[in-house]
Protein backbone atom coordinates (compact mmCIF):
# COMPACT_ATOMS: atom_id res chain seq x y z
CA UNK A 1 0.00 0.00 0.00
CA UNK A 2 2.75 2.21 1.22
CA UNK A 3 4.84 1.43 -1.97
CA UNK A 4 1.52 2.15 -4.10
CA UNK A 5 1.34 5.88 -2.55
CA UNK A 6 5.07 6.43 -2.99
CA UNK A 7 5.76 5.26 -6.05
CA UNK A 8 2.37 8.01 -7.08
CA UNK A 9 3.65 10.76 -5.08
CA UNK A 10 7.40 10.10 -7.11
CA UNK A 11 5.57 10.30 -10.09
CA UNK A 12 3.84 13.39 -9.52
CA UNK A 13 6.93 15.19 -8.42
CA UNK A 14 9.04 14.39 -10.93
CA UNK A 15 6.07 15.79 -13.37
CA UNK A 16 5.38 18.55 -10.99
CA UNK A 17 9.71 19.73 -10.91
CA UNK A 18 9.36 19.88 -14.82
CA UNK A 19 6.48 22.15 -14.91
CA UNK A 20 7.38 25.83 -16.40
CA UNK A 21 5.01 27.46 -13.86
CA UNK A 22 6.91 26.10 -10.80
CA UNK A 23 10.15 27.05 -11.87
CA UNK A 24 9.12 31.03 -12.98
CA UNK A 25 7.39 31.17 -9.61
CA UNK A 26 10.41 30.29 -7.94
CA UNK A 27 12.93 32.78 -10.12
CA UNK A 28 10.07 35.54 -9.52
CA UNK A 29 9.81 35.01 -5.56
CA UNK A 30 13.81 35.23 -5.66
CA UNK A 31 13.47 38.78 -7.80
CA UNK A 32 11.27 40.24 -5.38
CA UNK A 33 13.19 38.83 -2.49
CA UNK A 34 16.23 40.96 -4.43
CA UNK A 35 14.07 43.76 -4.88
CA UNK A 36 13.81 44.65 -1.36
CA UNK A 37 17.85 45.62 -1.60
CA UNK A 38 16.66 48.43 -3.84
CA UNK A 39 14.00 49.92 -1.27
CA UNK A 40 16.50 49.37 1.65
CA UNK A 41 18.13 53.00 1.55
CA UNK A 42 14.64 54.85 1.46
CA UNK A 43 13.37 53.20 4.50
CA UNK A 44 15.27 55.48 7.54
CA UNK A 45 17.10 52.41 9.69
CA UNK A 46 14.14 49.97 9.25
CA UNK A 47 16.00 48.09 5.99
CA UNK A 48 16.41 45.18 8.07
CA UNK A 49 12.63 44.68 8.90
CA UNK A 50 11.51 45.54 5.40
CA UNK A 51 13.96 42.80 3.88
CA UNK A 52 12.84 40.22 6.32
CA UNK A 53 8.76 41.38 5.97
CA UNK A 54 9.35 41.24 2.28
CA UNK A 55 11.29 37.84 2.37
CA UNK A 56 8.68 35.85 3.86
CA UNK A 57 5.74 37.68 2.24
CA UNK A 58 7.18 36.59 -0.96
CA UNK A 59 7.75 33.18 0.18
CA UNK A 60 4.34 32.50 1.42
CA UNK A 61 2.78 34.21 -1.60
CA UNK A 62 4.48 32.41 -4.49
CA UNK A 63 4.06 28.96 -2.64
CA UNK A 64 0.61 29.40 -2.04
CA UNK A 65 0.88 30.24 -6.31
CA UNK A 66 2.21 27.40 -7.27
CA UNK A 67 -0.15 25.12 -4.64
CA UNK A 68 -3.00 27.02 -6.34
CA UNK A 69 -1.64 27.15 -9.86
CA UNK A 70 0.22 23.20 -10.43
CA UNK A 71 -2.30 21.92 -7.68
CA UNK A 72 -5.16 22.75 -9.50
CA UNK A 73 -4.70 20.44 -12.54
CA UNK A 74 -3.16 17.47 -10.57
CA UNK A 75 -5.81 15.49 -10.76
CA UNK A 76 -7.69 16.48 -13.99
CA UNK A 77 -5.60 16.85 -16.04
CA UNK A 78 -4.90 12.78 -15.57
CA UNK A 79 -8.41 12.49 -16.14
CA UNK A 80 -8.44 14.47 -19.24
CA UNK A 81 -5.01 12.73 -20.18
CA UNK A 82 -6.93 9.59 -19.86
CA UNK A 83 -3.78 8.28 -17.88
CA UNK A 84 -5.96 7.67 -14.68
CA UNK A 85 -7.15 4.64 -16.56
CA UNK A 86 -4.30 3.00 -16.50
CA UNK A 87 -3.10 3.63 -13.56
CA UNK A 88 -6.70 2.90 -11.69
CA UNK A 89 -6.47 -0.55 -13.73
CA UNK A 90 -3.63 -1.46 -11.80
CA UNK A 91 -4.38 -2.41 -8.41
CA UNK A 92 -4.27 1.27 -6.93
CA UNK A 93 -7.39 2.12 -4.33
CA UNK A 94 -8.58 5.56 -5.41
CA UNK A 95 -7.60 6.98 -1.84
CA UNK A 96 -4.15 5.70 -2.67
CA UNK A 97 -4.29 7.58 -6.03
CA UNK A 98 -5.50 10.63 -4.13
CA UNK A 99 -2.97 10.71 -1.51
CA UNK A 100 0.16 10.42 -3.57
CA UNK A 101 -0.70 12.98 -6.18
CA UNK A 102 -1.18 15.11 -2.49
CA UNK A 103 2.08 13.94 -0.87
CA UNK A 104 3.71 14.42 -4.59
CA UNK A 105 3.20 17.87 -4.91
CA UNK A 106 3.79 18.59 -0.86
CA UNK A 107 7.38 17.43 -1.67
CA UNK A 108 7.31 19.76 -4.20
CA UNK A 109 6.37 22.33 -2.68
CA UNK A 110 8.77 21.66 0.22
CA UNK A 111 11.45 21.75 -1.74
CA UNK A 112 10.71 25.13 -3.18
CA UNK A 113 10.28 26.40 -0.40
CA UNK A 114 13.81 24.84 1.12
CA UNK A 115 15.32 26.73 -2.71
CA UNK A 116 13.30 30.50 -1.84
CA UNK A 117 14.61 30.11 1.76
CA UNK A 118 18.50 29.23 0.87
CA UNK A 119 17.57 32.26 -1.67
CA UNK A 120 16.32 34.38 1.15
CA UNK A 121 19.36 33.73 3.67
CA UNK A 122 21.65 34.37 0.74
CA UNK A 123 20.54 37.62 0.45
CA UNK A 124 20.37 39.08 3.38
CA UNK A 125 23.53 37.16 3.82
CA UNK A 126 24.83 39.68 0.61
CA UNK A 127 23.10 42.88 1.97
CA UNK A 128 24.14 42.22 5.39
CA UNK A 129 20.72 42.06 7.07
CA UNK A 130 21.10 40.68 10.34
CA UNK A 131 19.72 36.91 9.84
CA UNK A 132 18.22 34.32 12.45
CA UNK A 133 17.32 30.95 11.84
CA UNK A 134 14.29 32.18 14.50
CA UNK A 135 12.53 33.32 10.96
CA UNK A 136 12.26 29.37 10.24
CA UNK A 137 9.47 29.12 12.74
CA UNK A 138 7.18 31.38 10.38
CA UNK A 139 8.01 29.09 7.56
CA UNK A 140 7.16 25.80 9.22
CA UNK A 141 3.85 27.73 9.72
CA UNK A 142 3.58 28.49 5.80
CA UNK A 143 4.46 24.50 6.00
CA UNK A 144 0.98 24.18 7.60
CA UNK A 145 -0.77 26.71 5.97
CA UNK A 146 0.09 25.02 2.35
CA UNK A 147 -1.05 21.83 3.49
CA UNK A 148 -4.60 22.91 3.67
CA UNK A 149 -4.54 25.19 0.11
CA UNK A 150 -2.60 22.17 -1.46
CA UNK A 151 -5.50 19.48 0.06
CA UNK A 152 -8.50 22.06 -1.01
CA UNK A 153 -6.40 22.81 -4.21
CA UNK A 154 -6.63 18.35 -5.31
CA UNK A 155 -10.06 18.25 -3.98
CA UNK A 156 -11.23 20.90 -6.40
CA UNK A 157 -9.18 19.05 -9.20
CA UNK A 158 -11.30 16.19 -8.71
CA UNK A 159 -14.37 17.55 -10.17
CA UNK A 160 -14.04 21.23 -11.75
CA UNK A 161 -11.43 22.18 -14.49
CA UNK A 162 -7.52 23.70 -13.89
CA UNK A 163 -8.98 27.13 -14.09
CA UNK A 164 -11.63 26.99 -12.06
CA UNK A 165 -9.86 25.00 -9.47
CA UNK A 166 -6.94 27.77 -9.46
CA UNK A 167 -9.73 30.22 -9.08
CA UNK A 168 -11.89 28.34 -5.82
CA UNK A 169 -9.14 27.82 -4.29
CA UNK A 170 -7.75 30.96 -4.58
CA UNK A 171 -11.46 32.51 -3.31
CA UNK A 172 -10.87 29.91 -0.30
CA UNK A 173 -7.07 31.05 0.34
CA UNK A 174 -8.41 34.52 0.86
CA UNK A 175 -11.59 34.04 2.97
CA UNK A 176 -9.58 31.84 4.92
CA UNK A 177 -7.63 34.46 6.37
CA UNK A 178 -10.73 36.75 6.64
CA UNK A 179 -12.83 33.99 8.81
CA UNK A 180 -11.90 36.12 12.17
CA UNK A 181 -14.09 38.68 10.84
CA UNK A 182 -17.04 37.08 9.79
CA UNK A 183 -16.56 35.55 13.42
CA UNK A 184 -17.07 39.59 14.38
CA UNK A 185 -19.67 39.52 11.51
CA UNK A 186 -21.99 37.01 13.72
CA UNK A 187 -21.27 38.40 17.04
CA UNK A 188 -21.98 42.09 15.79
CA UNK A 189 -25.41 41.06 13.69
CA UNK A 190 -28.81 41.29 15.40
CA UNK A 191 -29.85 38.36 12.93
CA UNK A 192 -30.11 35.48 14.43
CA UNK A 193 -29.65 33.28 10.54
CA UNK A 194 -26.70 35.94 9.71
CA UNK A 195 -25.14 34.88 12.87
CA UNK A 196 -25.85 31.44 12.91
CA UNK A 197 -23.99 31.11 9.15
CA UNK A 198 -21.28 32.92 10.10
CA UNK A 199 -20.23 30.31 13.04
CA UNK A 200 -21.29 28.03 10.58
CA UNK A 201 -18.70 29.72 7.95
CA UNK A 202 -16.18 30.51 11.06
CA UNK A 203 -15.97 27.02 11.54
CA UNK A 204 -16.27 25.11 8.50
CA UNK A 205 -13.92 27.33 6.55
CA UNK A 206 -10.05 27.07 7.25
CA UNK A 207 -8.70 29.53 9.44
CA UNK A 208 -5.43 30.30 7.19
CA UNK A 209 -4.54 33.29 9.94
CA UNK A 210 -3.81 30.53 12.46
CA UNK A 211 -0.72 30.13 10.56
CA UNK A 212 0.93 33.79 10.17
CA UNK A 213 3.52 34.53 12.97
CA UNK A 214 5.53 36.39 10.04
CA UNK A 215 5.40 39.35 12.41
CA UNK A 216 6.15 37.85 15.62
CA UNK A 217 9.22 36.44 14.40
CA UNK A 218 10.61 38.96 12.26
CA UNK A 219 10.04 41.46 15.64
CA UNK A 220 11.64 38.96 17.87
CA UNK A 221 9.09 38.21 19.85
CA UNK A 222 8.86 34.98 21.89
CA UNK A 223 6.56 32.06 20.33
CA UNK A 224 3.98 30.40 22.27
CA UNK A 225 4.65 26.59 21.89
CA UNK A 226 1.09 25.93 22.19
CA UNK A 227 -0.24 27.85 19.32
CA UNK A 228 2.52 25.80 17.39
CA UNK A 229 1.30 22.67 18.60
CA UNK A 230 -2.37 23.61 17.71
CA UNK A 231 -1.40 24.76 14.48
CA UNK A 232 0.02 21.65 13.21
CA UNK A 233 -2.70 19.76 14.88
CA UNK A 234 -5.11 21.95 12.90
CA UNK A 235 -3.29 21.57 9.53
CA UNK A 236 -3.11 17.66 9.77
CA UNK A 237 -6.62 17.59 10.95
CA UNK A 238 -8.28 19.93 8.47
CA UNK A 239 -6.11 18.21 5.42
CA UNK A 240 -7.04 14.84 6.27
CA UNK A 241 -10.58 16.26 5.97
CA UNK A 242 -10.38 17.60 3.02
CA UNK A 243 -8.34 14.55 1.37
CA UNK A 244 -11.10 12.54 2.69
CA UNK A 245 -13.75 14.15 0.72
CA UNK A 246 -11.17 14.27 -2.15
CA UNK A 247 -11.14 10.63 -1.95
CA UNK A 248 -15.73 10.67 -1.78
CA UNK A 249 -15.33 12.57 -4.79
CA UNK A 250 -13.15 10.90 -6.63
CA UNK A 251 -14.54 7.86 -5.87
CA UNK A 252 -17.97 8.76 -7.14
CA UNK A 253 -16.60 9.57 -10.31
CA UNK A 254 -17.36 6.63 -13.08
CA UNK A 255 -14.33 5.04 -14.80
CA UNK B 1 4.63 15.37 -60.27
CA UNK B 2 7.70 15.48 -57.88
CA UNK B 3 7.45 19.17 -56.68
CA UNK B 4 10.74 20.65 -57.07
CA UNK B 5 12.31 21.50 -53.09
CA UNK B 6 13.11 25.13 -53.08
CA UNK B 7 15.58 26.08 -50.17
CA UNK B 8 13.98 28.75 -47.78
CA UNK B 9 14.86 32.48 -48.55
CA UNK B 10 14.66 35.72 -46.65
CA UNK B 11 10.88 37.54 -48.72
CA UNK B 12 11.34 39.95 -50.19
CA UNK B 13 9.01 42.90 -51.51
CA UNK B 14 5.57 43.23 -50.14
CA UNK B 15 5.99 39.89 -48.19
CA UNK B 16 8.34 40.70 -46.15
CA UNK B 17 6.73 44.16 -45.16
CA UNK B 18 4.05 41.87 -43.84
CA UNK B 19 6.14 39.71 -41.74
CA UNK B 20 7.70 42.75 -40.10
CA UNK B 21 4.10 44.59 -39.78
CA UNK B 22 3.11 42.43 -36.28
CA UNK B 23 6.89 44.07 -34.89
CA UNK B 24 6.08 47.56 -35.98
CA UNK B 25 2.83 47.56 -34.27
CA UNK B 26 4.33 46.15 -31.08
CA UNK B 27 7.36 48.67 -30.88
CA UNK B 28 4.53 51.14 -32.11
CA UNK B 29 2.23 50.09 -29.43
CA UNK B 30 4.66 50.41 -26.58
CA UNK B 31 5.47 53.83 -27.54
CA UNK B 32 2.04 54.54 -27.79
CA UNK B 33 2.09 53.77 -23.98
CA UNK B 34 4.86 55.62 -22.91
CA UNK B 35 3.70 58.83 -24.48
CA UNK B 36 0.01 58.41 -22.91
CA UNK B 37 2.10 57.79 -19.14
CA UNK B 38 3.94 61.02 -20.01
CA UNK B 39 0.94 62.95 -20.52
CA UNK B 40 -0.57 61.33 -17.31
CA UNK B 41 2.34 62.38 -15.55
CA UNK B 42 2.16 65.63 -17.00
CA UNK B 43 -1.45 66.53 -15.71
CA UNK B 44 -0.08 65.98 -11.78
CA UNK B 45 4.01 67.37 -12.68
CA UNK B 46 5.71 66.99 -9.47
CA UNK B 47 3.13 65.90 -7.62
CA UNK B 48 3.35 62.12 -7.95
CA UNK B 49 5.04 61.33 -4.18
CA UNK B 50 1.48 63.46 -2.59
CA UNK B 51 -0.68 61.28 -4.94
CA UNK B 52 0.81 58.47 -3.69
CA UNK B 53 -0.09 58.75 -0.47
CA UNK B 54 -3.17 60.81 -1.22
CA UNK B 55 -4.21 57.29 -2.05
CA UNK B 56 -4.02 55.83 1.70
CA UNK B 57 -6.29 58.89 2.11
CA UNK B 58 -9.26 57.14 0.67
CA UNK B 59 -9.08 54.35 3.45
CA UNK B 60 -10.84 54.91 6.72
CA UNK B 61 -8.26 53.74 8.80
CA UNK B 62 -5.75 51.08 8.61
CA UNK B 63 -8.39 49.08 10.05
CA UNK B 64 -10.15 48.44 6.60
CA UNK B 65 -6.38 47.79 4.96
CA UNK B 66 -5.82 44.81 7.40
CA UNK B 67 -8.32 42.87 6.43
CA UNK B 68 -7.63 43.92 2.70
CA UNK B 69 -3.96 42.92 3.05
CA UNK B 70 -4.74 39.07 3.42
CA UNK B 71 -1.71 37.60 5.23
CA UNK B 72 0.82 40.16 4.19
CA UNK B 73 -0.26 43.01 6.69
CA UNK B 74 3.50 43.31 7.76
CA UNK B 75 4.97 43.52 4.19
CA UNK B 76 1.83 46.09 3.21
CA UNK B 77 3.13 47.89 6.66
CA UNK B 78 6.18 48.43 4.77
CA UNK B 79 5.18 49.91 1.68
CA UNK B 80 2.67 52.44 3.55
CA UNK B 81 6.06 53.18 5.96
CA UNK B 82 7.99 53.74 2.62
CA UNK B 83 4.81 55.93 1.45
CA UNK B 84 4.94 58.12 4.91
CA UNK B 85 8.68 59.17 4.61
CA UNK B 86 8.14 60.46 1.18
CA UNK B 87 5.19 62.53 2.54
CA UNK B 88 7.11 63.64 5.52
CA UNK B 89 10.14 64.40 3.25
CA UNK B 90 7.95 65.90 0.37
CA UNK B 91 6.28 68.14 3.19
CA UNK B 92 9.56 68.91 4.66
CA UNK B 93 11.37 70.48 1.59
CA UNK B 94 8.01 72.28 0.50
CA UNK B 95 5.22 73.52 2.53
CA UNK B 96 5.95 72.16 6.30
CA UNK B 97 2.60 71.31 5.94
CA UNK B 98 1.58 67.74 7.15
CA UNK B 99 -2.19 67.49 7.76
CA UNK B 100 -1.75 63.97 7.18
CA UNK B 101 0.64 62.59 8.79
CA UNK B 102 -1.33 61.42 11.77
CA UNK B 103 -3.62 59.36 9.78
CA UNK B 104 -0.71 57.87 7.29
CA UNK B 105 1.13 56.77 10.82
CA UNK B 106 -2.04 55.69 12.45
CA UNK B 107 -2.00 52.81 9.22
CA UNK B 108 1.94 51.69 9.42
CA UNK B 109 1.03 50.70 12.91
CA UNK B 110 -2.62 49.13 12.38
CA UNK B 111 -1.05 47.00 9.79
CA UNK B 112 1.95 46.18 11.71
CA UNK B 113 1.11 46.91 15.56
CA UNK B 114 4.83 45.95 16.93
CA UNK B 115 6.66 48.21 14.27
CA UNK B 116 8.34 50.65 17.20
CA UNK B 117 9.99 52.46 14.95
CA UNK B 118 7.25 54.07 13.00
CA UNK B 119 5.95 54.76 16.22
CA UNK B 120 9.11 56.50 17.42
CA UNK B 121 9.79 58.52 14.02
CA UNK B 122 5.80 58.98 14.10
CA UNK B 123 5.59 60.66 17.22
CA UNK B 124 8.39 62.70 17.30
CA UNK B 125 7.60 64.36 13.92
CA UNK B 126 4.01 64.17 15.00
CA UNK B 127 4.96 66.64 18.03
CA UNK B 128 7.70 68.81 16.79
CA UNK B 129 6.96 69.04 12.93
CA UNK B 130 3.30 68.69 12.70
CA UNK B 131 2.59 70.15 16.05
CA UNK B 132 0.29 67.67 17.19
CA UNK B 133 2.12 66.55 20.81
CA UNK B 134 -1.73 65.22 21.65
CA UNK B 135 -1.90 62.94 18.60
CA UNK B 136 1.44 61.94 19.33
CA UNK B 137 0.82 61.08 22.60
CA UNK B 138 -1.66 58.79 22.07
CA UNK B 139 -0.21 56.74 18.88
CA UNK B 140 2.84 56.13 21.60
CA UNK B 141 -0.25 55.35 24.20
CA UNK B 142 -1.59 53.28 20.77
CA UNK B 143 1.94 51.48 20.69
CA UNK B 144 2.37 51.04 24.76
CA UNK B 145 -1.16 48.71 24.36
CA UNK B 146 0.82 46.48 21.86
CA UNK B 147 3.86 46.18 23.03
CA UNK B 148 3.49 46.61 27.17
CA UNK B 149 7.23 45.35 27.28
CA UNK B 150 8.72 48.28 24.89
CA UNK B 151 10.36 51.25 26.76
CA UNK B 152 11.57 53.23 24.21
CA UNK B 153 7.75 54.26 23.36
CA UNK B 154 7.16 55.03 27.08
CA UNK B 155 10.51 57.16 26.83
CA UNK B 156 9.24 58.91 24.04
CA UNK B 157 5.84 59.91 25.64
CA UNK B 158 7.86 61.62 28.81
CA UNK B 159 9.69 62.93 26.25
CA UNK B 160 6.92 64.80 24.70
CA UNK B 161 5.33 65.20 28.00
CA UNK B 162 8.66 67.22 29.43
CA UNK B 163 9.51 68.74 26.60
CA UNK B 164 6.34 70.00 24.45
CA UNK B 165 3.77 69.97 26.88
CA UNK B 166 5.99 71.07 30.37
CA UNK B 167 3.92 68.77 32.33
CA UNK B 168 6.41 66.97 34.23
CA UNK B 169 4.43 64.93 36.50
CA UNK B 170 3.28 63.16 33.68
CA UNK B 171 6.80 63.23 31.98
CA UNK B 172 7.86 61.55 35.45
CA UNK B 173 5.49 58.80 35.63
CA UNK B 174 6.63 57.55 31.87
CA UNK B 175 9.71 58.01 32.39
CA UNK B 176 9.33 56.05 35.42
CA UNK B 177 7.76 52.73 33.09
CA UNK B 178 10.07 53.33 30.84
CA UNK B 179 12.94 52.75 33.34
CA UNK B 180 11.58 49.49 34.76
CA UNK B 181 11.09 47.95 31.54
CA UNK B 182 13.46 45.38 30.26
CA UNK B 183 16.20 46.79 27.92
CA UNK B 184 15.39 50.00 29.47
CA UNK B 185 18.48 52.53 28.74
CA UNK B 186 20.17 54.02 32.19
CA UNK B 187 19.17 57.48 30.84
CA UNK B 188 15.71 56.59 31.25
CA UNK B 189 15.48 56.25 35.50
CA UNK B 190 18.36 59.70 34.95
CA UNK B 191 14.82 61.54 33.39
CA UNK B 192 12.47 60.31 35.86
CA UNK B 193 14.85 61.91 38.57
CA UNK B 194 14.88 65.28 36.56
CA UNK B 195 11.50 65.39 35.70
CA UNK B 196 10.98 65.50 39.87
CA UNK B 197 12.79 67.94 40.08
CA UNK B 198 11.06 69.72 37.15
CA UNK B 199 14.42 70.74 35.93
CA UNK B 200 13.95 72.71 32.49
CA UNK B 201 17.00 74.58 31.42
CA UNK B 202 18.59 74.39 28.21
CA UNK B 203 21.55 71.67 28.97
CA UNK B 204 18.70 68.87 30.05
CA UNK B 205 16.69 69.69 26.82
CA UNK B 206 19.88 69.44 25.03
CA UNK B 207 20.94 66.26 26.77
CA UNK B 208 17.10 65.34 26.10
CA UNK B 209 17.43 65.68 22.57
CA UNK B 210 20.75 64.13 22.27
CA UNK B 211 19.06 61.13 23.85
CA UNK B 212 16.84 61.03 21.48
CA UNK B 213 19.90 61.38 18.69
CA UNK B 214 21.81 58.40 19.69
CA UNK B 215 18.36 56.38 20.25
CA UNK B 216 17.90 55.99 16.14
CA UNK B 217 19.54 55.02 12.98
CA UNK B 218 16.55 57.16 11.18
CA UNK B 219 18.57 59.86 9.63
CA UNK B 220 15.32 61.69 9.00
CA UNK B 221 14.70 61.58 12.69
CA UNK B 222 18.51 62.47 13.30
CA UNK B 223 18.40 65.67 11.53
CA UNK B 224 14.76 66.73 13.11
CA UNK B 225 16.85 66.70 16.21
CA UNK B 226 19.86 68.98 15.00
CA UNK B 227 17.26 71.81 13.87
CA UNK B 228 15.52 71.20 17.20
CA UNK B 229 19.05 71.20 18.92
CA UNK B 230 19.89 74.86 16.75
CA UNK B 231 16.59 75.82 18.24
CA UNK B 232 17.39 75.29 21.57
CA UNK B 233 20.89 77.30 20.53
CA UNK B 234 18.90 80.34 19.40
CA UNK B 235 16.36 80.53 22.58
CA UNK B 236 19.34 80.35 24.86
CA UNK B 237 21.38 83.01 23.33
CA UNK B 238 18.34 84.92 23.35
CA UNK B 239 17.53 84.38 26.32
CA UNK B 240 20.96 85.10 27.90
CA UNK B 241 21.09 88.35 25.91
CA UNK B 242 17.49 89.57 27.24
CA UNK B 243 18.25 89.19 30.62
CA UNK B 244 21.35 91.04 29.89
CA UNK B 245 19.23 93.74 28.89
CA UNK B 246 16.55 93.46 31.88
CA UNK B 247 19.63 93.89 33.96
CA UNK B 248 20.66 97.27 31.96
CA UNK B 249 17.12 98.56 32.33
CA UNK B 250 16.95 97.93 36.12
CA UNK B 251 20.11 99.65 36.58
CA UNK B 252 19.60 102.49 34.25
CA UNK B 253 15.98 103.03 33.34
CA UNK B 254 16.63 102.62 29.37
CA UNK B 255 17.05 99.41 26.98
CA UNK B 256 20.41 99.62 25.43
CA UNK B 257 20.57 101.24 22.08
CA UNK B 258 21.90 98.01 20.40
CA UNK B 259 23.28 94.99 21.47
CA UNK B 260 27.03 95.75 21.42
CA UNK B 261 26.05 98.43 24.16
CA UNK B 262 25.80 95.35 26.52
CA UNK B 263 29.32 94.06 26.00
CA UNK B 264 31.23 97.14 26.42
CA UNK B 265 29.55 98.01 29.47
CA UNK B 266 30.44 94.75 30.75
CA UNK B 267 26.89 93.01 31.20
CA UNK B 268 27.61 90.45 28.49
CA UNK B 269 30.80 88.94 27.47
CA UNK B 270 30.45 88.57 24.14
CA UNK B 271 27.33 88.17 21.69
CA UNK B 272 26.41 84.60 20.80
CA UNK B 273 26.75 83.37 17.53
CA UNK B 274 23.80 83.40 15.59
CA UNK B 275 22.84 79.64 13.98
CA UNK B 276 21.19 80.36 11.25
CA UNK B 277 24.03 82.70 10.26
CA UNK B 278 21.44 85.70 10.55
CA UNK B 279 22.34 88.76 12.95
CA UNK B 280 20.76 89.42 16.40
CA UNK B 281 19.38 92.96 17.43
CA UNK B 282 17.23 95.09 20.16
CA UNK B 283 14.08 96.93 19.01
CA UNK B 284 11.85 98.48 21.71
CA UNK B 285 12.66 96.22 24.97
CA UNK B 286 13.38 93.14 23.15
CA UNK B 287 16.21 90.82 21.71
CA UNK B 288 15.33 89.62 17.92
CA UNK B 289 16.96 87.53 15.28
CA UNK B 290 17.19 88.20 11.80
CA UNK B 291 16.35 84.81 10.82
CA UNK B 292 12.80 84.87 10.34
CA UNK B 293 10.80 81.48 11.81
CA UNK B 294 10.00 79.96 8.49
CA UNK B 295 14.27 79.99 7.68
CA UNK B 296 15.19 78.56 10.91
CA UNK B 297 16.91 75.05 9.80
Amino acid sequence: MLRRVIGIAHNTFREAIRDKVFLTLIVFAILVMGSARVVQPLTLGEGSKVMKDIGLAAITFFSVLIAVLVGGRLVYKEVEKRTVFIILAKPVRRWEFILGKYLGLMTVLVASLGVMTAGFYLIMFITGTPASAYLLWALLMTCFELAIVTATAVLFSTFVTPVASAVFTFAIYVVGHLTRDLRLLAAMSPSPVVKFVSQLLYYVLPNLSNFNIRGEVVHGVVLNPQTLVLAAGYAVLYTATLLLISTFVFGRKDF
Amino acid sequence: MVEEIRPRSAPTGPGRLARLLPLVLIIWGFVGVYLLQLTFDGTSKGKMRERLVRELMYFPSGQFLRPAAIEYQTAASDVVWLRAIQYYGHHLMTDRRYDWLGHVFEIVTELDPRFIGAYHFGAITLAWDANQPREAIELLVKGMRANPMNWQLPFDAGFIHYMLLRDYRKAGVFFEIASKLPDAWLVTSRWAAVSVAKAGSYDTAREMWLDIYRSTDNKALRALVLRQIRVLKLEESIDLMQQAADRFYAERERYPYELEELVREGYLEQIPREPYGGRYFIRDDSVRTTTPPGRRD
